[in-house]
């Protein structure tokens, strides 16, 4: 059994199988995707939905409701996204796909920031040795001291600096005090990292935490480093519950 | 360089020079123009035509008009202009050329 939906596909009038109108929906979607951005890429589409139904109208012959089969007969003959792209386009992409990084890339040039995540004191360092493509900010920092310990005005400069340069936090700001091209795939690339980063330091956190309870022989033993959940523990010599010496609100709870 | 690719260029180009010879003769419909290049074995699958016809319209080398239809929906007819004449002769010439040069070079053995 399946449920019908009532279409009107390129014209044609169609009572059309559930399933079948998700592949044919989705077929067409992801054709307009794919014309998307290009010169009467509307019209193209509304050709291509009137001769789906045509097909699909040829297909269907007596029969009352469309199936699944008969809109594949349709994209088959129509051709899959895949085979569209190869051949059509094949003439015009030389021409768009320059115009696609271009215009993908919104800023290309390099700029300074503080690097928030590489820092010691406020990541001026960090920021300049990446603008000046350093590999080691050790060597800008070391740097900065020397002069400072020679009398220079470098911790004055830092100050300064600290106060006046933005500190990088958007991903394109990373990109940029990087001298990366701020396109999709880079800031997918840099998304994923910051990622598995992220799950690297929950993983390190979590694994520290495991080791610490396995350690651990009484819950009075050592207490300052547990995570205070209630204001309540169990007390192993007594057995009772007992309130532990909260540091901090009850407010905080409320 | 890829045979595939090189295929699918020269495919192109000639199919805009096919479409332009087919309504040169008459006004087509759409789907007309496709079974004609289809047993033509030109064409893989159909999808590929609409942005080439649209391509051409837009250059202003075809328009269309509507035509009603007893069995569905009114049907789109393409037909020539005269710049596409123009561009069609033009083609039309370089595929001599073209032509000429390949049999020339093919059978010097």
């Amino acid at each position: 059994m399946n449920k019908t939906i009532n279409i009107n596909l390129g014209g044609y009038a169609f009572t059309i199988d559930e399933d079948a109108f998700e592949t044919a929906n989705h077929y067409l979607n992801t054709l307009t995707r794919h014309f998307g951005g290009g010169e009467g890429a509307a019209e193209i589409m509304q050709d291509i939905e009137t001769r789906m139904g045509e097909l699909v109208n040829r297909n269907k012959g007596t029969r009352t409701i469309v199936n699944k089969v008969d809109i594949l007969e349709a994209i088959s003959v129509l051709g899959t996204p895949e085979e569209l792209r190869d051949i059509d386009f094949a003439e015009s992409t030389t021409n768009e796909k320059k115009k696609d990084t271009s215009s993908f890339q919104i800023k290309t040039g390099k700029r300074l920031y503080r690097d928030g995540d590489d820092k010691v004191i406020g990541g001026v360092c960090s920021g300049l040795a990446s603008y000046f493509g350093i590999q080691d900010a050790v060597w800008v920092r070391v740097a900065f001291v020397l002069l400072g310990l020679a009398g220079g005005a470098s911790f004055i400069i830092y100050a300064v600096l600290w106060a006046i340069v933005p500190v990088a936090k958007t991903v394109s700001e990373r990109l940029e005090m990087m001298g990366e091209p701020t396109n999709v795939n880079n800031i997918a690339k840099m998304v994923k990292e910051e990622l598995e980063e992220l799950s690297d330091k929950l993983h390190d956190t979590f694994s520290k935490k495991d080791s610490k309870f396995s350690c651990r022989k009484s819950p009075k033993q050592d207490n300052t480093g547990d995570p205070k959940t209630s204001g309540w523990t169990w007390d192993m010599k007594t057995r009772q519950p007992e309130k532990l010496e909260a540091p901090y609100n009850h407010k905080d709870f409320v | 360089m890829k045979l595939d690719n090189m295929k699918a260029q020269m495919r192109k180009g000639v199919l805009e020079l096919c479409i332009l010879n087919l309504l040169s003769a008459e006004a087509m419909y759409t789907s007309d123009i496709i079974e004609k290049l289809k047993s033509s074995q030109l064409v893989v699958v159909e999808g590929t035509l609409y942005p080439l016809l649209t391509r051409l319209k837009n250059a202003g080398f075809l328009e269309y008009y509507w035509m009603e239809s007893n069995y569905g929906p009114p049907r789109k007819y393409f037909k020539i202009t005269d710049e596409g004449r123009t561009f069609l002769k033009g083609l039309t010439d370089s595929w001599v050329e073209i032509n000429e040069a390949v049999s020339l070079t093919s059978h010097k053995s």
